[in-house]
Order: C-alpha cells, then sequence, then structure tokens
C-alpha cells in the first residue's frame, strides 16, 4: 500500500525564529529547539476547502471592497503564480488568502497606528483557490511602504501577506511577496531574518512585461513552493495494522 | 525515487504581522461586506452539543503577558477518528478583554500513525503572529486519556521535552484548559513536523 509522508522541512532556507533585529521576536520566538516528529496522518490529510466560499469578486481588490464602483487610489497591479509542491507538481485548491496595506501604507485595522489615510474603497482583503494546474491571480493595487516601530522608526518595503493551504496542515505556509526593484527589502530585518539569499529572493515577486503589456496593468510573477508529500510503497503490511 | 537534486526549496515563511485578522478573519475586525463567514469559525458543523467540548487557554510571552494579538489554527479529526476535509479546522483568536481563546469541538477519535500505531486523541495546533518568524506547530491531548503509549507524546518524552505542555487539564466534563507558553520554564513544546 502507499503511504504518504512530507518532505522534511530544510531549515536552512528558512527564517530565524529569534532573531533579535526584529524586536517582536525578543519575547515570543521559542528558545527550546524544535522537537522532530515523523509526519503523521494528522498532518496529511487536508483541511482542504470547497470552492462553494468563494466569491466571484473575492481575488478582485479593486473592486470587492469598492463603493458606488468608486475605484481605490494608486495603480493597479496583477499578482499571479503557482502554487506546486517540491516536486513540482501543481497543487490545485490551493486556498490563497492574501492581505495587504493600501497605496499610502496604511492597513484598514484599528491597531494601525501609521497616520496615513485609510481608503474607503479598499480593505485589503483578498483570497483564491487555484486552478487544475496551480495558477492563481489577483488583481489589486501596489501597495506602499510604511514606517513601523523596530529599532527607532523603520520601514516596510512594499509587501502582499499570503496564507497558504496546500492540501495537508503540515505543507502550511504564511509568508509575504515582496517587489522587484524595491530598496527597502535589504533593509528589513523580517527579510533577513532568512539567512539564504536565494531563498530571499525567492520572495520576490517579478515584474511580468508580458502580462502587463496585454493588460495594460502592471503585472507581478510569485511563484510558491509548498513541501513535497512522498508517497512510498510498503509490501507485507497487513489491513487495519 | 526522484533524485533529491531536483527537489525545490519550500518557499520561506515571514511572520504574519499584526494585521493578519485584515486577510484572514475579515468579520472580527468588522470588515463584513466581503465573505460571508471568516473560516474556520465553527470546526464541525450539524454536531449534537452534547457531543461537545471546550479548550479554553491563553498564550503568553516571554514576560508572562497574555497575547491578544495571536492567529491559532487547529486542525483534527471528528470523533470516530476519521478526518473530514473542510470539516476539523479551526481558526480563532483570543478575546480582546479576557485573553483567552475558546475552541468549541468535538473531541477527536483515535487516529493511526502511518505505521498503523494508535495514538492518544490530539489536536494539531499552530500558532502565527507578529515577532513569529514562522508559523510554530503543537499538538493538545487530553487529561484522562491514556497518554503511555502514544508514540509522539513517548518520542517527546525521551527527548527530554516537556510533555505536560501538551496536555490539556481537565476542569470538569467537556471543559479543558491548555494554556500556551511561547518562552520560560513552562515553555510549550513545538514540533519540526
Amino acid at each position: 500500500m502507499n503511504v504518504k509522508s512530507l518532505v522534511k522541512r530544510n531549515y536552512k532556507k528558512q527564517p530565524e525564529i529569534d532573531f533579535p533585529d526584529y524586536k517582536s521576536s525578543t519575547f515570543r520566538a521559542p528558545k527550546n529547539k524544535k522537537i522532530s516528529i515523523p509526519s503523521n496522518n494528522s498532518e496529511i490529510f487536508g483541511p482542504i476547502f470547497n470552492k462553494k466560499i468563494i466569491g466571484k469578486l473575492d481575488n478582485d481588490l479593486t473592486l470587492n471592497f469598492s463603493k458606488n464602483k468608486m475605484s481605490p487610489l494608486g495603480h493597479k497591479i496583477i499578482v499571479h503564480g503557482t502554487v506546486s509542491d517540491q516536486f513540482s507538481n501543481p497543487i490545485k485548491g490551493a486556498l490563497i488568502e492574501i492581505w495587504q496595506a493600501n497605496a499610502a501604507g496604511k492597513y484598514l485595522h484599528q491597531d494601525d497606528k501609521n497616520p496615513a489615510p485609510i481608503d474607503p474603497n479598499f480593505s485589503g482583503c483578498g483570497r483564491s483557490l487555484t486552478s487544475s494546474d496551480g495558477s492563481y491571480e489577483f488583481l489589486t493595487i501596489q501597495p506602499g511602504p510604511y514606517p513601523y516601530p523596530n529599532r527607532g522608526i523603520e520601514w516596510r518595503p512594499m509587501h502582499i501577506h499570503f496564507s497558504i493551504f496546500g492540501e495537508s496542515f503540515g505543507q502550511r505556509l504564511i509568508t509575504q511577496m515582496y517587489f522587484e526593484g524595491d530598496p527597502l527589502i535589504n533593509l528589513c530585518p523580517m527579510v533577513n531574518s532568512i539567512a539564504d539569499e536565494k531563498a530571499k529572493k525567492s520572495l520576490v515577486g517579478k515584474l511580468d512585461t508580458s502580462r502587463s503589456n496585454i493588460q495594460n496593468i502592471l503585472a507581478y510573477k510569485f511563484d510558491i513552493v509548498l513541501r513535497g508529500v512522498k508517497q512510498t510503497y510498503f509490501e507485507n503490511r497487513q489491513e487495519g495494522l | 525515487m526522484k533524485n533529491s537534486k531536483n527537489i525545490l526549496d519550500e518557499t520561506p515563511f515571514q511572520t504574519a504581522g499584526p494585521f493578519l485578522h485584515i486577510g484572514c478573519m475579515p468579520n472580527k475586525i468588522k470588515i463584513n461586506n466581503l465573505y460571508k463567514n471568516d473560516l474556520g469559525e465553527v470546526p464541525f458543523k450539524n454536531k449534537n452539543e452534547t457531543e461537545m467540548i471546550t479548550v479554553e487557554g491563553s498564550v503568553f510571552d516571554g514576560n508572562g503577558i497574555a497575547l491578544d494579538d495571536v492567529m491559532l489554527e487547529t486542525w483534527q479529526c471528528d470523533e470516530n477518528g476519521q478526518f473530514l476535509e473542510d470539516n476539523g479546522f479551526a481558526r480563532f483568536i483570543p478575546d480582546k478583554l479576557t485573553k483567552q481563546f475558546k475552541l468549541f469541538t468535538v473531541k477527536p477519535g483515535q487516529v493511526q500513525n502511518l505505521n498503523g500505531k494508535n495514538q492518544s486523541p490530539h489536536i494539531c495546533l499552530s500558532i502565527s503572529s507578529r515577532g513569529l518568524n514562522m508559523t510554530l506547530n503543537t499538538r493538545i491531548y487530553f487529561e484522562g486519556d491514556d497518554l503511555i503509549n502514544d508514540p509522539i507524546l513517548s518520542m517527546i518524552k525521551n527527548n527530554k521535552g516537556n510533555i505536560h505542555s501538551l496536555v490539556a487539564k481537565k476542569i470538569k466534563k467537556n471543559l479543558y484548559i491548555f494554556d500556551v507558553f511561547l518562552q520560560g520554564d513552562k515553555e510549550t513544546v513545538f514540533f519540526d513536523v
């Protein structure tokens, strides 16, 4: 019979949990080493989300919060790409949820103390399920950079938050996409909590001029790789054991 | 078996930040016109209330402060040990005033591990927030169950891990307390799953 298990996570390609340059991690990052457990049925089967939960405008942030068809401020962008596993298999039906600041760098959130204006036509919230080829697409506006308290006042590079569910709870990923060419990326402690340069770069959405020309909208491509699920064949395995 | 050199790198994590509610639970912060329901508001639909348990607790940082800007996600099988795709998932945050979260769900049944060994009933728990560069994974087990023979708990014991941090205390019938400690003497055991 075939038994599924997850590819072990490579922590050299992941951020450091306890990273003093990012002040908020000081009292939140656990100090003990994680205990490695073998992947298990509990981490492998689901959750899987039904497409019935997705509304027509859920992946169009330029319209899903607009009042009287007013556009949010800023320039429109397409953010698209694919979700695959580590074996390059596209993952269909992956749920992607995104959130972001508006063009002025302000979140529609009471805890955002940045004195920049909110945009009444923009919530910064969207979601989508990937198609059968693992592809996804959002229409949104370019988020602004913004100041935040860290080691004094620092600036976050422009970014969009991504939350992704593949087919397994053990594939769960929460990350951020940055924008090619933004000089703030290399100054950001959250980005720099990842030591590996290639891994860092994989979070930068690439300007995609092929799509930009067709739509007259700037496009960025951001491909996402979730952990691989291995199938291992076991012989001599008794039913029910 | 594919050549391991052809295996792509997993996309790195980044912190979910303080504003994750916008994307993950917009109705909770009064962004009401987008989604009919927030994802994972109830883990199981159509369950008889008498079968349900409540797990409540807080998430403490290294200063002993109960946090209210963390997001918790749980994933579990039903009472018969079956995983049901979109049933069994819940997502919640601590209450702003009490700093306590409440999970109202069914007590999970037993699930086998990949070697066919029974595991004690448990709920997978993940925690994401500002200050956490990666999502943390742990499990909730239940006081009163057979915890001696669970393969994962045995492994943690052998690693000198604090297994008590993984066991929800039974307060009364159907009510359990499960606190999470991010740091300190009582630091919760987190997994590399």
